[in-house]
């Protein structure tokens, strides 16, 4: 008896096919620092290979002595499967930005290492640090003055004086879904210049004040949104 | 007559198959348009549903493919012999396993379904599929790397695993009377186990049945995969973190809500840890209750249980692993001081 190709396997192997074209896409793109941290960064390539590899072999085996019609309920279930692909690849590139800095939690102590905070220069690893470990925070209150340039993006709370602002950034361990916010309250900035949400690079001084750190800006200046907009521990 | 149905099949396929593509290009637009309104919870949304997606799905389709190898290529003898062993030997053995199978929790579901279709007793294979995430290498060490620096880390390091252990044999203990037909779902489409031949199929045949596996497996899960994210990223987008923390000082109230979150935010157990060293507010204990409670009940996983088990089956995980967790814990807090 002959065969014919399948409707019910094919659409299978094309919603396979459409994955890994997803995980292709992201690592030829380089876009997988928007979803995932480098530490999980080679997740892309694995299911790019191993999708490929399935969905080949779903549509090499995709034709059938009987007739398999593609029932109207499995294909919708097949499309939902196919939507999250075209979501990503409909959309704009983009990051979390301050909406999401007002509902998640902000990193603590152990989550980042405080090494190298004594010296060198003070990065927003090393004010999460400080935010949570004494120990962390006692060198940066001895590193009290010196110059930092941090890059994050502008974020207000309520009754702000229009001169400041909090510059934000996000510390992403394995995905985008457990953000945690680092935050640096940014003082002596011009006033109104500088949207919600836009990427700016503050240079100043920082000063830990308890739990909070501060920067009295010299310098604030717009920058484009960073390709790695989440810090990796 | 005969040819009636075969000349109607491809059209009407083809019908379902462009209502579905108008569906998902309308859908993309009307994300484009929100976003491009600057729509803060559409675009927070999609990028956590996305993400979450993204670090899950190749472990739904390693599960399967483990699954499909298991099916294709391992005898159903040799899950009969095991099946003979006592259980109280079995138990223990398959919840260890996660040592040698470092999965999260996504790839471990499908495995512990075809092992149970294969004869595997449901008991075995419901321990190792919750104690697999917790119980593997990667995550244990991620756990230590989290806590590093605290003087509680070995606590949460050993707690984690044994108790992580010990949940899981409850469970397993639970359902050890169920039989293979009142523990898994039937009747799927592709997802549908295609009478089990006692013989293995040799040659193309071989491969043929082991892609039909695979596709069935990645189809049924991803499914219910889809669905659970979308409901963990939308609760992570409207629901602010900040609403558990003026429970922190109660110690039932306080595990039981970091017992909550875990299940609301549905992260993969190789970074939970993290996020749990965050909670500084809470104790130790509740912060060991997110650790244990997230890699086995979460929104994304209340979906692929559904979609995998039968009737009955995901209250049963919820109620025995939430009331050991929450036991556990509570002392694990006294014992700490």
């Amino acid at each position: 008896m002959s065969r014919t190709w399948s409707p019910l396997r094919t659409a299978t192997g094309a919603v396979l096919a459409a994955w890994a074209g997803l995980f292709w896409f992201l690592l030829l793109t380089g876009r997988s620092p928007l979803y995932l941290s480098d530490r999980t960064a080679w997740v892309v390539p694995l299911g790019a290979v191993v999708l490929s590899v399935a969905a080949a072999g779903r549509l090499a085996t995709a034709r059938s002595e009987a007739t398999e019609p593609l029932p109207r309920r499995t294909a919708w279930w097949l499309g939902l499967i196919v939507m999250p692909v075209v979501l990503v690849l409909a959309l704009p590139p983009a990051a979390l930005g301050s909406y999401a800095a007002s509902r998640r939690s902000a990193v603590a102590a152990g989550v980042v290492p405080a090494q190298g905070l004594s010296s060198g220069p003070v990065t927003l690893v090393h004010v999460a640090a400080a935010m949570w470990s004494p120990d962390a925070r006692r060198q940066l209150v001895a590193r009290a003055g010196t110059s930092v340039s941090f890059v994050g993006f502008v974020s207000r709370r309520a009754g702000m004086p229009t001169d400041e602002f909090v510059i934000t950034r996000f510390l992403v361990s394995c995905c985008v879904a457990d953000a945690l916010s680092v935050q640096v309250r940014v003082v002596g900035a011009p006033p109104g210049r500088f949207a919600q949400d836009q990427w700016v690079r503050v240079t100043g001084s920082v000063y830990p004040l308890g739990r909070e750190v501060l920067v009295e800006a010299s310098e604030v200046e717009a920058v484009p949104r960073p390709d790695r907009p989440y810090l990796n521990v | 007559m005969e040819l009636v149905p075969s000349v109607a099949a491809p059209t009407r396929s083809a019908r379902n198959i462009a209502l579905v593509a108008l569906a998902l290009g309308a859908g993309g637009l009307l994300a484009r348009a929100a976003q491009g309104a600057g729509v803060a919870q559409v675009q927070t949304f999609v990028l956590i549903f996305s993400s979450l997606l993204i670090e899950a799905l190749p472990f739904i389709v390693l599960g399967a493919v483990v699954s499909a190898a298991i099916e294709v290529f391992v005898p159903g003898a040799a899950f009969a012999r095991l099946a003979r062993l006592p259980r109280p030997l079995q138990m223990p053995v398959a919840g260890l396993g996660g040592f040698a199978f470092p999965v999260c929790e996504c790839g471990s579901v499908p495995v512990a379904r075809r092992l149970v279709a294969k004869g595997m007793a449901p008991a075995a294979a419901v321990t190792f599929m919750l104690a697999a995430p917790i119980l593997n290498p990667v995550v244990l060490v991620s756990t230590a790397v989290a806590y590093r620096g605290r003087e509680v880390m070995w606590a949460m390091v050993l707690g984690r695993a044994a108790l992580g252990l010990l949940v899981a044999l409850a469970v397993g203990w639970v359902v050890a009377n169920r039989s293979k037909r009142e523990l898994l779902r039937g009747g799927h489409e592709e997802g549908a186990d295609h009478g089990h031949a006692a013989a293995l199929p040799r040659g193309r045949r071989r491969w043929r049945g082991f892609f039909e596996h695979l596709a069935g497996d990645f189809v049924l899960l991803a499914r219910y995969l889809v669905i659970g994210v979308a409901v963990a990223a939308a609760l992570q987008t409207f629901v602010s973190q900040s609403v558990i923390g003026s429970v922190a000082d109660t110690p039932v109230l306080g595990v039981a809500s970091l017992m909550l979150l875990a299940g609301v935010l549905s992260l993969c157990s190789e970074s939970d840890a993290f996020v749990a060293a965050s909670f500084v507010q809470f104790g130790a204990g509740a912060q060991l209750a997110f650790l244990v409670f997230g890699p086995m009940v979460d929104a994304k996983l209340g979906f692929l249980y559904a979609g995998t088990f039968g009737k009955g089956f995901v209250r049963t995980v919820v109620v025995v692993v939430g009331a050991a967790t929450l036991a556990a814990t509570l002392w694990f807090e006294v014992l700490l001081g």
